[in-house]
């Protein structure tokens, strides 16, 4: 007997379960994240990525290789978590600078914003996807490495004392990561808003960043016009953001060190606002057709 | 499902001051419909508020029985869309780039994964879909962008200038496309264009936009039987027989040797007389039938 196979289905009605909008933000936002670290693109697009996240992991895994190693008498000092912001700030700097516009910048330069407003999707979903894959992927340095301290050292026998101390150091992790990759992640998205080019939107970020990070410090201490002047510093600003959910100030801080904390909580979230509004305001104002 | 898929009545869209759309009435009915109009007359403005893009300013408009602007999300997912631009991510493979939008518009990965592939392969690149979209020629582009709109099995598919860049070749084949996911495959369609042989040759019917409104809508099936005037191909200067036929009320319009006679009774009995008393050569004496192309210009003015 002849073995008869159909090659050609022809063209099949699709009569499957359908998922809604919100389904639509977690594709898009998983989309995304593959994208800004580089997965399912060529090995140079994973080079960067791969980079930031060695050096945002290599201090801890550091501090915890030195903990398992050196007896438990010796002085050695676990280091305050907040100061590990200090050292891997740069490299997210750096991430936000040129990794984070692949978020935004491209579907605009490759057409697909076009094909995912015309999807389930609205601007303002769109939006709030992006955003969540931007801040899943810097928390994944922000949140990651000091998370890893935490649970090495509790099984150190180093850790905090106490259930309730526990919970309370985990919260502070959590919340510090979580504003990091906030704060960073929303600067990226308002100023990638500008363009479709990512190497501008790279340099936007790139420069607006040292920029305020001189005229704030420069304003602050060099004009001695106050201190509250270093508010401007949209570097120092996370960072001591994070030392003061701790409960402290940066020691060797610049000069946002000697500004008191509600101005820097309320300077903080409100430049988040603003941030996330602007990005708003100008995809509000996007033609993807015609 | 109702015989209507699009409904506008007194749809208005602005931009500032730029009055795109200014009342604009019509109707698109099932199978393949082709939205005409010259640049600038508001085709792309239209499918923006079928698909919900933007808000108008006033009127109603029923799409698939839903306001765009009330339900757009969920319209959405039952609309496919094929966008005019060329500009897809270069280093996406076609296979991954359906499979995406088909999961955007609420297919299960497994679902969409094994729609894109056969997409992709109705398309005519089933052998091609794991390439880079970079590596692919327009016509393949064009292919995979039509792909990435039937994947999730549209109720309604807009198509924004879908032959656009394509050399004669892949448009014969683009157009063919087209007939097929219309007839096949049942998906209704609204088709952009400014060109009109393209949408002669695949629309079943055809809505006119000129100056923000409908200056034109019904079938084509109608076009061709409906007759006003005659035209007269002369082996010599039209001129004199133009002039006499002014002189008697009608008008006349001369294109070379040929001239386009309308606008009195018994038209063919005059031009035929007025031929023999001024001694005139005639090759070709037959009824005017009413292009598309007509009804664009008349549409248009």
């Amino acid at each position: 007997m002849t073995e008869a196979r159909i090659h050609d289905r022809g063209y099949l009605a699709y009569d499957g379960p359908r998922h809604g909008p919100g389904r639509a933000m977690v594709v898009l936002s998983y989309h995304t994240a593959q994208r800004v670290l580089g997965l399912k693109r060529s090995n140079w697009q994973k080079v960067m990525p791969a980079i930031a996240l060695l050096v945002a992991f290599v201090p801890a895994i550091v501090f915890i290789g030195l903990a398992a190693l050196l007896p438990a008498s010796s002085d050695f000092e676990l280091g305050d978590p907040a100061g590990y912001y200090v050292p891997i700030s740069f490299v997210l700097f750096l991430f936000t600078s040129f990794v984070t516009p692949e978020a935004l910048c491209t579907d605009r330069r490759s057409g697909m914003l076009g094909l995912y407003l015309a999807s389930p999707l609205n601007r303002d979903t769109y939006l709030a996807s992006k955003f969540v894959a931007v801040i899943a992927v810097l928390g994944v340095m922000t949140i990651g490495p000091t998370l890893l301290m935490l649970i090495a050292f509790t099984l150190d026998g180093s850790g905090p004392d106490g259930a309730i101390d526990w919970l309370i150091e985990f919260g502070r992790v959590l919340a510090s990561g979580l504003a990091m990759a906030a704060f960073w992640g929303s600067l990226a998205l308002a100023i990638s808003s500008l363009s479709p080019r990512r190497t501008l939107a790279s340099v936007a970020i790139f420069v607006s960043l040292l920029v305020s990070a001189a005229v704030g410090d420069g304003l602050a201490q060099g004009a001695e016009l106050g201190d509250s002047f270093a508010l401007l510093n949209m570097v120092a600003l996370p960072i001591e953001t994070v030392y003061r959910i701790y409960g402290e100030v940066n020691p060797d801080g610049p000069p946002i060190r000697h500004v008191e904390t509600l101005p820097i909580l309320f300077t903080f979230l409100g430049l988040i606002v603003v941030f996330g509004w602007f990005a708003r305001w100008r995809y509000q104002r996007i033609e993807v057709t015609g | 499902m109702s015989d209507i898929v699009i409904s506008a009545r007194g749809v208005q869209k602005s931009y500032g001051s730029n009055h795109v759309l200014q009342g604009l009435d019509c109707e698109v009915g099932r199978g393949i419909t082709g939205l005409l109009g010259p640049n600038g007359a508001g085709k792309s403005t239209f499918m923006g508020l079928v698909l919900g893009l933007r808000p108008r300013q006033g009127g109603t408009l029923n799409v698939l029985g839903v306001d765009p602007d009330q339900s757009g999300p969920e319209l959405r997912a039952r609309l496919g869309y094929a966008p005019e631009h060329h500009d897809l991510p270069d280093d996406v493979q076609a296979a991954d780039l359906v499979r995406h939008i088909a999961q955007l518009h609420g297919l299960p990965r497994r679902a969409a994964t094994e729609r894109a592939s056969d997409a992709l392969w109705q398309v005519g690149l089933g052998e091609e879909r794991f390439r880079p979209i970079g590596t692919m020629s327009t016509g393949q582009r064009q292919r995979v962008k039509m792909a990435q709109a039937i994947a999730h099995d549209p109720d309604l598919l807009l198509l924004d200038e879908p032959t656009d860049g394509l050399d004669p070749v892949q448009r014969d084949d683009m157009l063919a496309l087209i007939r097929r996911v219309g007839s096949e495959f049942g998906i209704d369609i609204l088709l952009s264009s400014h060109l009109l042989e393209e949408v002669e040759r695949v629309c079943d019917s055809v809505v006119i936009l000129a100056n923000g409104v409908v200056g034109h809508s019904g079938t084509l099936d109608g076009l061709g039987s409906a007759t006003s005037g005659v035209k007269v191909e002369l082996d010599s200067d039209p001129q004199p027989l133009a002039t006499a036929l002014a002189a008697r009320g009608a008008q006349a319009t001369i294109d070379g040797h040929i001239l386009t006679v309308t606008g009195v009774d018994e038209i063919g009995d005059l031009v035929r007389d007025l031929v023999a008393d001024l001694g005139l050569g005639l090759r070709r004496l037959e009824p005017r039938r009413t292009t598309l192309e007509d009804v664009f210009i008349e549409a248009s003015r």
